[in-house]
């Protein structure tokens, strides 16, 4: 179902606020994965805020919809969302790094509500999803298990056997997401192990794959929805999107894998997000 | 059995005569005999024609008194201030067991009267605690007793396997290294055992501590123990009465039992 | 053939692998939850007979490790209690991350059966051969780790298993095994070693297929050289019985510890950690495959080979009684 103007208003506020909280989150963390965060931001928002089923007063509910975040590196993109939704309080991401604090460059499954998986080591998250998903149909319950991963992390083998798998088991309550951003720590992903032709090593490996644009939130709830509502295969979501983007003295640069913000930057920074955020409504007003 | 008259020897001065440092601490008639007195006693015997089984032309041991405390050497001494020298080795034996009543040759009653009124002293009480025939009715009392007793035996057996003698020397040259230890339950300070390994042996006084003995003969009461040190109960009664209680292999307390009687037999 | 120690009515005793297969499917019958996964192996590890009495709770996922292993904690965090079966050597290390990141980190309750460890896969040779999984293992946080003696106690240990919380490793063989014990009554208990002998001239320390191994040489060692030698059955090696080692320093002194694992890390290293800690001098000898890649072979003839059969241990346990220990050179009497 097409978004309605309030939804995608509502979801580019949301999106934009989060972004913004996540790059304060990185300079009081002192450094963090930010490139990556802010690509996968809009996927996350969207999946949180319109699709999944969750109760952050209940973290352990048994129905709700799974999140694994195998990318876990992009622990200060996600913790800002599961802050802002109600899973804690949103004054420890001021604590973010620190010493003892619950909250790590990698989100610990055992320390913070809301966290599904703790990842951070790559290519485990959609063995972990698989799991879930089949257990989920073992036992008869209808929740659907969301996949985040990143291209880099594809060069994992583990995730290529999760996806054989995940495909001989029909698992299409498991829905794939990889967050398609063109860069890795060393280089492009093309310059260091090349990815492509992407979609067709999915295909080969016995997935729907659903080609969107990252930022789009029209394309992703398409995408989506076709997802959920698999029966045959399962499905992965390519979504192509800008590592940094928002930040234009970021935007598309591997470099910006990780970094941090001084006080100027910072500025920059949410300077540079405010006029993004103007220029996505602006798209989407013309629709 | 081989040298009797050697390992009878060997008790007497190596295991009985060392006894009257205890009974210096424990005993209050022996402990004031000695008390302020210091000098060396020896107590030795010829070994005549037999000089060849024995080594020497005299063998005996010494102790030091230093203001009452008593000190065992080995050996005999350079000039000792008393010394109790028998014509000969069954001489020696004779007195020790009781069973002659002739006296040693003594020297230094003159010098030392005292110290030479200390030791035979110390020697009567230790003949009477050894020779009793029923357990003293004091606690305290019964408690020297026991622990003259465990000392006896177990550096008894050790003698007898310095000695040679081949019943015991056999055992020990076989057995691997082992810990036999006495007890009284509840009552640490009278404990004694006996450390063997490949024909070595070494008794000592006290609890053993590096590890857990391999076999403990352990009696329930001083009363208990000395019903079976004085061959009053009877063994397998008692045991049934857990009045003696075998911690360890069974069949080796048999052999622990059976050297203790032997030591009995040449000491009394 | 040489080396082989049992006959062929040993067999039909000794298929003791059948005895787990039956424990685990018998567990399943009681709890619903309890799913089973494999990585191809399900007929050489035995879980196999689990997939064929409940195939909509088995998945064999094929010649991939570090998926299994990522999916049995998927399916534990969806309140299921896997027990995942592969060859020792594929568990502690093609799939050690995701054992030690996504089922220990996270506590989670999957069960880790791991087959064919130590030398036991003889003639495969050392590509398959896993003689450093215990060392591995023990290092990992929230881990409990259980190495049986005999198939009887391997039953023991995944009935076990499923009442204790958090992740488990059970460290098995081929499944022949020799016979250890008759009945699963004699007391196996979680972090409780099993006094098979008792004695005070030394203490053999054993997991795995060198119990009976040690037992026969107790006894061999009690008949000709009258040695009472106390054997015990680590068969935890985490949470260790401390207990029973200091007890065993305290009243033996002396310890050989051996184990079809290597001489390094094992149960050999976790029961140094503990004696030594204790304080108290004691001699001490760890026998096991000796830091090296194993010679391929028959299981029996490799531990034989390297010194951890019950000729093996008699040897080391008569070398170590003839040892000087304690201060030997004065044996006076105490006067």
């Amino acid at each position: 179902m097409a978004l309605t103007t309030e939804e995608r208003r509502r979801l580019e506020d949301k999106a934009h606020e989060l972004r913004l909280l996540s790059v304060d989150t990185v300079a009081w963390a002192g450094s963090g994965h930010v490139g990556g965060s802010m690509s996968a931001m809009d996927v996350m928002t969207i999946l949180y805020h319109k699709y999944m089923r969750v109760d952050p007063k209940d973290p352990a509910k048994p129905d709700r919809d799974r999140f694994i975040l195998s990318k876990g590196h992009v622990g200060v993109g996600y913790a800002p969302l599961l802050a802002d939704l109600g899973y804690f309080d949103k004054e420890l991401l001021r604590e973010y790094n620190h010493t003892g604090s619950p909250l790590g460059m990698h989100l610990d499954s055992n320390k913070v509500r809301g966290v599904e998986a703790s990842t951070g080591s790559l290519g485990h998250g959609l063995a972990i999803g698989l799991g879930m998903a089949l257990g989920a149909r073992l036992r008869g319950e209808a929740w659907k298990t969301f996949v985040l991963l990143g291209d880099g992390e594809c060069d994992e083998g583990a995730v290529w056997e999760s996806a054989m798998a995940a495909a001989h088991f029909k698992a299409t309550n498991l829905i794939t997401v990889v967050d398609r951003n063109h860069c890795m720590i060393d280089g492009p992903t093309e310059d260091v192990m090349a990815l492509e032709p992407f979609a067709d090593k999915w295909r080969a490996f016995g997935f729907e794959v659903i080609e969107a644009d990252g930022h789009d939130f029209d394309a992703l709830a398409s995408a989506i929805e076709r997802a959920m509502a698999a029966t045959d295969k399962p499905v992965v979501i390519i979504a192509d999107t800008i590592k940094g983007c928002g930040i234009d003295f970021i935007a598309g640069d591997y470099k910006w894998h990780y970094g941090g913000f001084d006080a100027e930057k910072l500025a920059k920074a949410k300077e540079s997000l405010g006029l993004y955020h103007e220029s996505r409504l602006a798209k989407g007003a013309e629709r | 059995m081989g040298d009797d008259e050697l390992y009878a020897s060997r008790i007497f001065l190596g295991a009985a005569l060392p006894l009257l440092k205890v009974l210096a601490v424990d005993h209050a008639g022996v402990r004031k005999g000695f008390a302020g007195k210091s000098g060396a006693v020896q107590v030795s015997a010829l070994t005549g024609g037999r000089e060849a089984v024995y080594g020497a032309p005299k063998i005996g041991a010494h102790f030091v008194v230093e203001n009452g405390e008593l000190r065992f050497e080995k050996g005999l001494a350079e000039g000792p201030d008393i010394e109790l020298e028998f014509k000969s080795v069954a001489a020696l034996n004779g007195f020790f067991s009781g069973k002659a009543m002739k006296l040693p040759r003594i020297r230094g009653a003159l010098a030392k009267p005292g110290l030479l009124v200390a030791t035979f002293k110390g020697l009567l009480a230790m003949s009477a605690a050894l020779g009793a025939t029923e357990p003293p009715a004091a606690e305290a009392e019964r408690e020297l007793v026991v622990k003259l007793y465990f000392y006896l035996l177990s550096s008894g057996i050790s003698q007898l396997n310095k000695a040679g003698h081949p019943d015991v020397a056999r055992w020990v040259a076989a057995s691997p290294d082992r810990v036999y230890a006495w007890s009284v339950e509840g009552k640490p300070e009278l404990s004694a055992y006996l450390r063997l390994k490949a024909g070595n042996s070494r008794a000592a006084r006290g609890v053993y501590e590096r590890s857990k003995p391999f076999f403990t003969m352990s009696f329930d009461s001083t009363e208990s123990a000395l019903g079976i040190l004085m061959s009053i109960d009877d063994m397998v009664e008692a045991t049934k009465a857990g009045r003696i209680i075998m911690k360890g292999a069974p069949e080796y307390g048999a052999a622990i039992g059976e050297y203790m009687m032997l030591v009995g037999a040449y000491a009394k | 053939m040489s080396g082989l120690t049992f006959t062929m009515l040993d067999t039909a005793k000794m298929s003791t692998a059948e005895i787990y297969g039956q424990a685990l499917c018998g567990l399943g019958e009681e709890h619903p939850e309890i799913v089973g996964l494999s990585a191809d192996l399900a007929k050489s590890t035995k879980i196999g007979a689990f997939g064929e009495k409940f195939p909509d709770r088995f998945f064999n996922v094929g010649i991939a490790e570090q998926n299994m292993f990522g999916m049995a904690a998927g399916l534990a965090k969806a309140g299921l209690v896997p027990y995942v079966s592969t060859f020792a050597i594929f568990t502690a290390m093609r799939g050690l991350d995701q054992v030690h990141t996504d089922i220990c980190y996270q506590n989670l309750d999957v069960k880790m059966i791991a087959t064919h460890a130590g030398l036991s896969f003889g003639q495969a040779g050392t590509t398959h051969h896993c003689t450093e999984d215990i060392a591995i293992m023990r290092s990992m946080a929230n881990l409990t780790v259980v190495v049986p003696a005999d198939g009887v106690e391997t039953a023991n240990a995944v009935r076990a298993a499923y009442e204790r919380k958090g992740p488990v490793y059970i460290r098995i063989n081929r499944g022949f095994d020799q016979v250890v014990y008759d009945g699963p009554d004699y007391g196996f208990e979680i972090g409780k070693a099993v006094t098979m002998r008792d004695g005070t001239d030394l203490t053999v320390i054993a997991c795995g297929s060198t119990v009976w191994r040690a037992v026969e040489a107790a006894a061999m060692l009690e008949k000709s050289d009258g040695l009472k030698v106390r054997v015990l059955n680590m068969h935890t090696i985490k949470p260790i019985d401390a207990e029973a080692i200091e007890r065993a320093v305290r009243e033996t002194r002396r310890i050989i510890t051996v184990e079809d694992h290597s001489v390094v890390g094992g149960l050999g290293g976790a029961v140094a950690e503990v004696a030594a800690g204790t304080g108290k001098s004691f001699s001490f000898k760890r026998l096991g495959v000796p830091d090296c890649f194993s010679i391929i072979g028959l299981h029996e003839d490799l531990l034989a080979h390297y010194g951890i059969d019950e000729n093996g241990i008699a040897a080391a346990v008569r070398e170590m009684m003839g040892k000087d220990f304690e201060a030997d050179d004065d044996w006076e009497d105490e006067v």
